[in-house]
């Protein structure tokens, strides 16, 4: 495989697992800005534990995913039921908070960055492989998470908070419950992400996780379809793939094409291309055709 | 001297140079390739896209010149442009693509994407010269990169402790700091120089990446009371804190020292005549005057409406020019089949180059870092800079 090949299907599933991160807490129509946070946080200090405490990789792996689990439940525990704008507002913070810590210490390398994060196998190749199965088969076990979630009763519950909070409680939902559940979850699952992207690029520098990031995970969720977990499987790899292909003197367009892209999407298919009706569909048929 | 010994030693000084010359035939005729092509991954669009526009110019204007004059061991030479648009996520992609085939690279730029794709270059072994990044970036790619600085602790002390030395009543000094990538760490050897020559520091004014109001930062470091003030920030920044600094009452403009970094067009289009006066410091020196130079400002004013060369446009053009050296002093062939071995000639070849012929100056490169690069105090005086010290190492 090549290494451009290889970078194109790692980011891309870092930006599947990470619209996954946003697209759970939106099924209580919280926009977790938080999990960007949770990816810096985690990231460094994994990048830490390894290059300065020695600690094997997947030791750090598990630190960071515990690191982003453990910031998400506490965050959660004060905005598990808040309003969209209050998750956002918090998210935003975070992000802040987190890259104004990062400047000023220097034991993470501070403005200047993380250099030279070891190998997580032997060889370069071995490395490149390793990381490759460990991103694809976190986005098997975080997709099937989140599909038995879906097609779980707290799934449903979380369907009706999206459309009314009042009905959900009336129903005897407890939302600050159901709101910590899916924020501590796509925290965790964002910590993890974190430590894989910088081990990836095998540095860390805080303009990894900028807003921007922000900007792609929001256009791959709502370009991709909000109501379904599947819109961010197809819409990552196709928008990132998208930047890549675009012809140079095309490219200084590319985010005038995204805008465009997500307000056409916005204003011809709400719901994104893959819509919940369209999963249905696909989910009966392929059953059907099973059976027979 | 009998006949016969006479005819002999002309008769092998004639083979001799025979041999000489067809040795240096055959080392022209062993290139293989039509045209050396030299990728350029570079942020052509996006936040700095102003800043890669003249970093390309730069570098294809070097082309430019060199294909006039006979191109590279006798082809011609072709920088290509790939674009990051300053994303990491973009520039792995690109450099994964480049490490297949180039035999030397310019870029990437900047930081952020340095850091990620520089890494990849560097297990390929191929150089990558990131000539706009400070030394503590560039040498952690060592020997595949090369440092177009000094270390920021031997560059920075002589150019602040100059400013300092120009105004023996200035007894204080506060700093305005862009928190970002090497900055604190040059705002940290300004501290150095001017501490050198008994200056106070009173401290650090942290200008966030996001401002967008100065006037609180400017009243905290003004009522330290300082008598001199250096600014170390984005050049947008820089100039208007520059207008806040004036407008609550700041007169002495030469006690106002801007850093290189803030030496963009950004500077001159926001502070204009308010930037009359002030102190910057750099690298190159835009008044000399030599005909490379002169031709050079020409072709970049009329390609830019008359703008003075920015201090980086520079850069990637000696890029160019070392490439070209490096490729005709190691004899390298172009040749796919020869690629690594190639890759590291070309390499070795420019990490140690002596008497390199810059655009504006001679340097010599010493494992990677140039020994001996001058720097420059400039006064600013409507929109121009008038040269007032030139610092040798």
């Amino acid at each position: 495989m090549s290494l451009a090949m290889y970078y194109f299907l790692t980011i891309s599933a870092i930006y599947i697992l990470m619209s996954w991160a946003l697209y759970l807490p939106y099924r209580v129509a919280h926009l977790h800005f938080l999990t960007v946070a949770n990816m810096l946080i985690s990231g460094y200090l994994a990048g830490y534990l390894v290059q300065s405490l020695g600690f094997a990789f997947a030791l750090a792996l598990v630190a960071g995913f515990v690191a982003g689990g453990l910031v998400g439940y506490i965050v959660s525990l004060f905005i598990g039921d808040a309003p969209t704008f209050t998750v956002v507002i918090v998210g935003f913070t975070f992000i802040y908070i987190s890259r104004t810590a990062v400047e000023n210490i220097k034991a993470v390398g501070a403005t200047m960055g993380m250099f030279g994060l070891p190998m997580v196998a032997g060889t370069p190749n071995m490395h490149r492989l390793t990381i490759l199965i460990l991103v694809y088969a976190l986005i098997v076990v975080v997709g099937f998470l989140i599909y038995r979630f879906e097609h779980s009763r707290v799934g449903r519950a979380a369907s009706v908070v999206f459309v009314d909070k009042d009905l959900a409680t009336s129903m005897g939902v407890d939302i600050k419950k159901l709101g910590r559940l899916v924020q501590t979850f796509s925290s965790l699952i964002a910590g993890g992400c974190g430590v894989i992207y910088g081990f990836i690029y095998r540095s860390y520098h805080l303009d990894f996780f900028t807003f921007h990031l922000v900007g792609i995970f929001m256009t791959v969720i709502f370009v991709g379809g909000y109501t379904t977990m599947w819109g961010s499987l197809l819409a990552a790899p196709a928008l990132y793939g998208l930047s890549l292909i675009l012809p140079p003197a095309v490219a200084s367009w590319r985010i005038v094409i995204y805008g465009a892209i997500l307000i056409a999407v916005l204003v011809l298919k709400p719901e994104g291309f893959i819509t919940r009706r369209l999963a249905y569909t696909l989910e009966t048929t392929l059953s059907r055709w099973r059976k027979r | 001297m009998n006949k016969k010994v006479v005819v002999f030693f002309l008769v092998l000084l004639v083979s001799v140079s025979l041999v000489l010359v067809g040795c240096k035939k055959e080392k022209a005729a062993k290139v293989v390739v039509e045209e050396w092509e030299v990728p350029f991954l570079n942020s052509l669009t996006g936040a700095i896209a102003s800043i890669g526009e003249y970093l390309q110019w730069g570098a294809e204007r070097a082309a430019y010149e060199i294909n006039q004059a006979g191109g590279i061991a006798g082809k011609p030479v072709k920088v290509i442009g790939v674009d990051t648009a300053l994303e990491p996520q973009k520039g792995v992609v690109e450099m994964g693509k480049i490490v297949e085939w180039a035999l030397v690279a310019l870029g990437p730029v900047p930081e952020p994407v340095i850091m990620a794709a520089a890494p990849i270059a560097v297990e390929n072994e191929m150089m990558t010269m990131t000539a706009t990044t400070s030394l503590e970036y560039a040498e952690k790619f060592f020997p595949w990169s090369i440092s177009w600085f000094p270390k920021t602790a031997d560059r920075l002390p002589p150019l602040s402790r100059a400013w300092a030395e120009m105004h023996p009543d200035m007894k204080s000094v506060v700093q305005f700091v862009g928190i970002y990538g090497p900055w604190p760490g040059m705002a940290a050897s300004h501290v150095v120089g001017i501490e050198e020559v008994g200056v106070k520091y009173l401290g650090d004014v942290e200008v966030p990446q996001d401002a967008v109001t100065f006037g609180p930062l400017v009243v905290k470091a003004l009522d330290q009371k300082p008598d001199g003030v250096i600014i170390s920030c984005w050049p947008d920044k820089a100039a208007k804190i520059v207008q806040e600094l004036k407008s609550r009452g700041w007169t002495d403009m030469e006690k106002v020292l801007l850093f290189s970094s803030a030496d963009d067009a950004a500077l001159y289009t926001t502070g204009g005549a308010d930037l009359n006066g002030t102190i910057i410091y750099n690298y190159i020196n835009v008044d000399q005057d030599t005909p490379r130079w002169n031709a050079f400002k020409e072709a970049y004013q009329k390609d830019h409406n008359g703008l003075q060369p920015p201090s980086l446009s520079t850069n990637y053009y000696d890029a160019v020019y070392m490439i070209k050296r490096a490729i005709e002093e190691t004899g390298v062939t172009g040749d796919p089949k020869k690629l690594a071995e190639e890759r590291k000639l070309v390499a070795e070849a420019m990490l140690n180059m002596k008497n390199f012929e810059g655009l504006l100056f001679k340097w010599d490169m010493s494992n990677g870092v140039p020994t001996n690069k001058p720097g420059y105090l400039f006064q600013i005086q409507d929109g121009r800079k008038k040269l007032v010290k030139e610092i040798r190492p």
